[in-house]
């Protein structure tokens, strides 16, 4: 399932028009959406202590839970460095599903799957390269990101905040629709990214990272 | 093995449920309250009387451990003192607390009980006394004996009660063929029915049982850091009585439970860690039902293992949104 979400993204990603590389400018924002893909974030059993003398539990039920996939919207903004080498620092928003599979109970009853929304934040800060030498056609200009950040999760009523770490590495696209050297506005285009996130920490059940996969679009515009 | 329960005597003719973990209650101004003692230390007296395997001293030395394992908790606040040896028996009504031995063969379910003198002014504990019933073999082995009963594991329960505290539900076990039940697991020291000789689990505390004597005697930040989940439990829309519902968390891996506890169907639960927790709600069906409840509170047993179809989020310091939990009839 996992997979064929990343497989979904990375095509998304691949079929945005062909175009030039991203205009001239000081600073770039952008704001965009896409999907967040799921993850994993942990299984447990609810054990109780046996009669026995060794330390061997009783699982009362058991439990495995997933953050669910889920749109999110996001807003960048860019400092170039060079002519290729910018950094950037993003918020990124989702509410996706903390889902819970309860099976195995001890007294029968039936599996269910419970559910609770959170609110999750990404806010972190990398490293952009645009990779000018792998142009595809005359505009569109492929690049490579990775950076780190804060993640923050909220429970359901907003009553309890979770904290964490996001790390993220992927790629993407830009298609510059304007590029000049003079005006407030200096640059305007479409990009597309595809990265792999490496959370750690929130409402995990573990402190292993556990990778999420998204894919997201957006409207840039350089100033 | 005889099936053996962890019984209080004297509390049940007066207890009933006030919030989850059944503390027991007194009247005051005519009003439920919940009993405790209000000064500290509480001091305790043992009887100068062993048992074969268990010397008087080795008898001091174990209800020592088991009230420090009670004073240890960091989110309570509790303290007991030895007051020395005595010749004054358990029960006496004499304003001492004494915990001892007695031979009590016609209980013979019945390894331990706890009794309990009042104020019924104030609600305050003014004397409570333990007695562990010499007809069946102790032993305070330190990786105890298995042919005989844990002497500590049996007094960190019954100091719980020496505490103004009733039994938790968590638990699971099995009708034996001779009558009663035995215990599969459990997942309290308060479990009102005992693990089997040698076992000593027991010495240890539970999350259920941390909780329950935080929210009496509350330290340590307890309120601040912990959250509180209420609701009810239905069935065709009316309360049931009497349900045993758990909340686990499955970041920390705590089950800590409680009851509903009227006609309404409500329930309180307190100590929970913050976050997630899978609500789970089963019939009182794994110990005789006085063993948390009075005969005067018929309860309802007749409905199925439930689970909420929603995570509960249990916040830092308060207590989270209501939720009800429907069940069906078995």
């Amino acid at each position: 399932m996992k997979r064929a979400a990343a497989a979904c993204c990375l095509l998304a990603a691949s079929v945005l028009p062909a175009a030039a590389q991203s205009g001239a400018g000081r600073v770039e924002v952008s704001v965009g959406g896409g999907l967040l893909g799921g993850a994993g974030v942990g299984s447990a059993s609810a054990d109780l202590r046996t009669n026995e003398p060794g330390r061997k539990p009783f699982p009362l039920f058991s439990a495995a839970s997933r953050i669910a996939r889920g749109r999110a919207l996001h807003a960048r903004a860019l400092v170039p460095l060079s002519a290729r080498v910018a950094v950037e620092g993003g918020l990124t928003v989702s509410h996706p599903d903390l889902v819970t599979s309860v099976s195995l109970d001890a007294e029968g009853a039936p599996p269910l799957t419970v559910t609770e929304r959170i609110d999750q934040y990404v806010i972190d800060a990398g490293v952009r390269v645009m990779l000018d030498g792998l142009r595809l056609g005359a505009s569109l200009t492929p690049f490579v990101a990775a950076g780190a950040g804060y993640l923050r999760q909220l429970h359901e009523g907003q009553t309890v905040i979770e904290h964490g770490q996001a790390y993220y590495a992927g790629g993407g696209l830009t298609y510059p629709l304007l590029g000049r050297d003079r005006g407030f506005v200096r640059a305007a285009g479409l990009r597309a990214d595809a990265r792999v996130y490496l959370m750690r920490g929130g409402v995990a059940f573990g402190d292993r990272p556990r990778p999420h996969a998204a894919v997201s679009g957006g409207a840039f515009i350089g100033f | 093995m005889k099936p053996v329960v962890l019984a209080l005597l004297a509390a049940l003719a007066f207890s009933q449920p006030l919030h989850a973990y059944l503390h027991f209650t007194g009247l005051r101004a005519g009003k439920p309250v919940a009993i405790t003692w209000e000064r500290a230390p509480v001091r305790w007296f043992a009887t100068d009387r062993g048992v074969p395997g268990v010397s008087p001293s080795d008898f001091q030395a174990a209800m020592a451990r088991a009230f420090s394992v009670w004073e240890a908790v960091p989110t309570a606040s509790i303290a007991f003192q030895f007051a020395g040896f005595s010749g004054a028996e358990p029960f006496e009504d004499d304003g001492v607390s004494v915990v001892g031995f007695q031979d009590e063969p016609d209980l013979d379910r019945v390894l331990g009980a706890t009794g309990f003198l009042i104020d019924t002014v104030t609600g305050e504990i003014v004397e409570a006394d333990i007695f562990f019933n010499s007809t069946f073999p102790w032993s305070t082995a330190a990786g105890g004996d298995p042919d005989r009963f844990d002497l500590e594991s049996v007094a960190v329960h019954e100091a719980w009660h020496f505490l103004g505290l009733g039994h938790s539900a968590l638990g699971e076990t099995e009708p034996r063929p001779d009558g009663g039940r035995r215990v599969l697991a459990s997942g309290a020291v308060m479990f009102p029915i005992s693990f089997g000789r040698g076992v000593t689990h027991d010495r240890e505390l539970q999350p259920d049982d941390v909780a329950g004597v935080s929210a009496l005697y509350p330290d340590g930040g307890f309120r601040a850091e912990t959250g509180v989940a209420r609701g009810r439990v239905t069935r065709n829309g009316a309360g049931v009585r009497g349900a045993h519902v758990v909340a686990y968390s499955q970041q920390t891996g705590r089950l800590v439970g409680g009851f509903t506890l009227n006609d309404g169907g409500e329930f309180e639960i307190a100590g929970l860690s913050p976050g997630a927790h899978v609500i789970r709600v089963e019939p009182l069906d794994d110990a005789d039902v006085d063993s948390f409840f009075s005969a005067r509170s018929p309860i309802d047993l007749d409905f199925q293992v439930t689970f909420h179809p929603r995570l509960f989020a249990a916040p830092r310091g308060g207590t989270g949104e209501p939720f009800t939990v429907a069940v069906r009839p078995k």
